[in-house]
């Protein structure tokens, strides 16, 4: 009977286990992917699944040309230890591509791409 | 630094690390439960050098990763970035201030206090894990997990070479077994439970263990941990019972199990170096 028991909370457990984020990986941002901003949008705010090391995190934004649109380097977001920002000045409209490298808390690094459309 | 090698290379550094440090905080804790046998102090010591060295070595891996550095210039431009900004920097740092605190309160006999501070020092290291990383419900109860389960397995693990010494000089080994073994029956108990979660939430099917770097390390962790278990019950059950006739065959199979022990530690360091399999990818720009 015990055993059943245990062997029917370990089956339930098994069903109803989240999956678990680890690393830091790319929930959301702002703008986020596929969307058209303004020109005179002045920053990007990327959201992580894990805290991040902004110290050793590294965010690209560049536009068709190979032109950088970012003016500095990504900073934490006050009391968001899983958010980054980063100063941006768009001279043109078209489509940026943003690259990301970030460090995680547990010192796991992880990195990606996306892209928006910026519109006069 | 991203490559295979460098992976389990600080894998290994980590996990000898984590074997110096169980080793002194076993060695502080064995002082306070069950006695002082001679030399307890100098293996305290030889704990926290070997945790020393194998955390400079760690430090050294990891500043190189994160600074994407090839040169041993680069790695030393960055030391200071990873001790200030990072939390792996600043906590490991702190973790060795505390280890160094508590092999101090040993050498003056200050047993119970060495315990705590060291103790402190190991529970540390979860801090550097997947769950205090993670934040919210399911990041607090990883987190909890992997303290109960780093606190359970140096508890262990760390007082075996102390129970070696012990068993060697004891007057009434016999009595030092019995009572040592309740301690690693809570210790095991607390393991193994807290193992099945975090297979729930790191690994999440059988078939991750044969398919992922991940999984092929918690494989090996578990197959060496099963053994160790059954070593562990093979000396409560049969050589516990014939002492002190079997002092010396109790010894030898200590002596397997701190082998065996520091094994699973090393395939604990490399496990920590991959992504675990049931993580979620990222819904964008990964």
């Amino acid at each position: 009977m015990r055993r059943s028991l245990f062997a029917g909370a370990a089956m339930v457990m098994l069903a109803i286990a989240p999956a678990a984020f680890a690393h830091a990986y790319l929930t959301t941002s702002k703008p986020s992917a596929g969307t058209t901003v303004r020109l005179d949008t002045s920053s990007i705010r990327l959201s992580f699944t894990e805290a991040v090391q902004p110290e050793f995190c590294a965010v690209t934004v560049v536009d068709g040309m190979g032109t950088h649109a970012e003016t500095g380097k990504p900073e934490a977001v006050p009391g968001h230890d899983d958010e980054l920002t980063v100063p941006v000045h768009f001279q043109m409209a078209g489509k940026y591509i943003v690259t990301w490298h970030a460090l995680s808390v547990d010192t796991h690094k992880t990195h990606g791409t996306y892209s928006f459309i910026v519109g006069n | 630094m991203a490559n295979p090698v460098w992976m389990v290379l600080r894998g290994v550094c980590r996990g000898l690390h984590l074997t110096g440090y169980f080793c002194a905080f076993g060695t502080a804790l064995f002082g306070a439960l069950f006695g002082q046998p001679p030399g307890l102090r100098r293996m305290g010591w030889g704990g926290f050098g070997v945790a020393l060295l194998a955390g400079a070595a760690w430090f050294w891996l990891q500043t190189a990763d994160f600074a994407s550095a090839s040169s041993p210039s680069a790695v030393l431009a960055a030391l200071p970035l990873v001790a200030g900004y990072t939390r792996f920097g600043w906590l490991t740092l702190a973790r060795m201030g505390v280890l160094l605190l508590a092999m101090l309160c040993a050498q003056k006999r200050c047993w119970k206090l060495a315990a705590v501070l060291s103790g402190i020092g190991v529970l540390g290291q979860a801090w550097l894990g997947h769950g205090a990383a993670m934040g919210g419900g399911k990041g607090w109860l990883l987190f909890g997990c992997s303290l109960a389960h780093i606190g359970a397995a140096a508890a262990w693990l760390g007082t075996l070479p102390a129970l070696a010494l012990g068993l060697r000089l004891s007057q009434n080994p016999r009595a030092l077994a019995e009572n040592y073994s309740r301690l690693g029956l809570v210790c095991v108990g607390a393991i193994l439970a807290t193992a099945f979660l975090q297979y729930l939430f790191l690994i999440g099917r059988v078939s991750a263990f044969f398919t992922t770097a991940y999984g092929a390390a918690a494989l090996a962790k578990l197959l060496m941990f099963s053994v160790l278990l059954a070593l562990a019950a093979h000396n409560r059950n049969r050589l516990t019972p014939a002492l002190p006739a079997s002092r010396a065959a109790l010894g030898r199979a200590v002596a397997w199990e701190i082998g065996l022990g520091m094994a699973v530690l090393l395939a604990a360091g490399v496990l920590m170096q991959f992504a675990p399999p049931a993580m979620a990818m990222a819904s964008m720009g990964s």
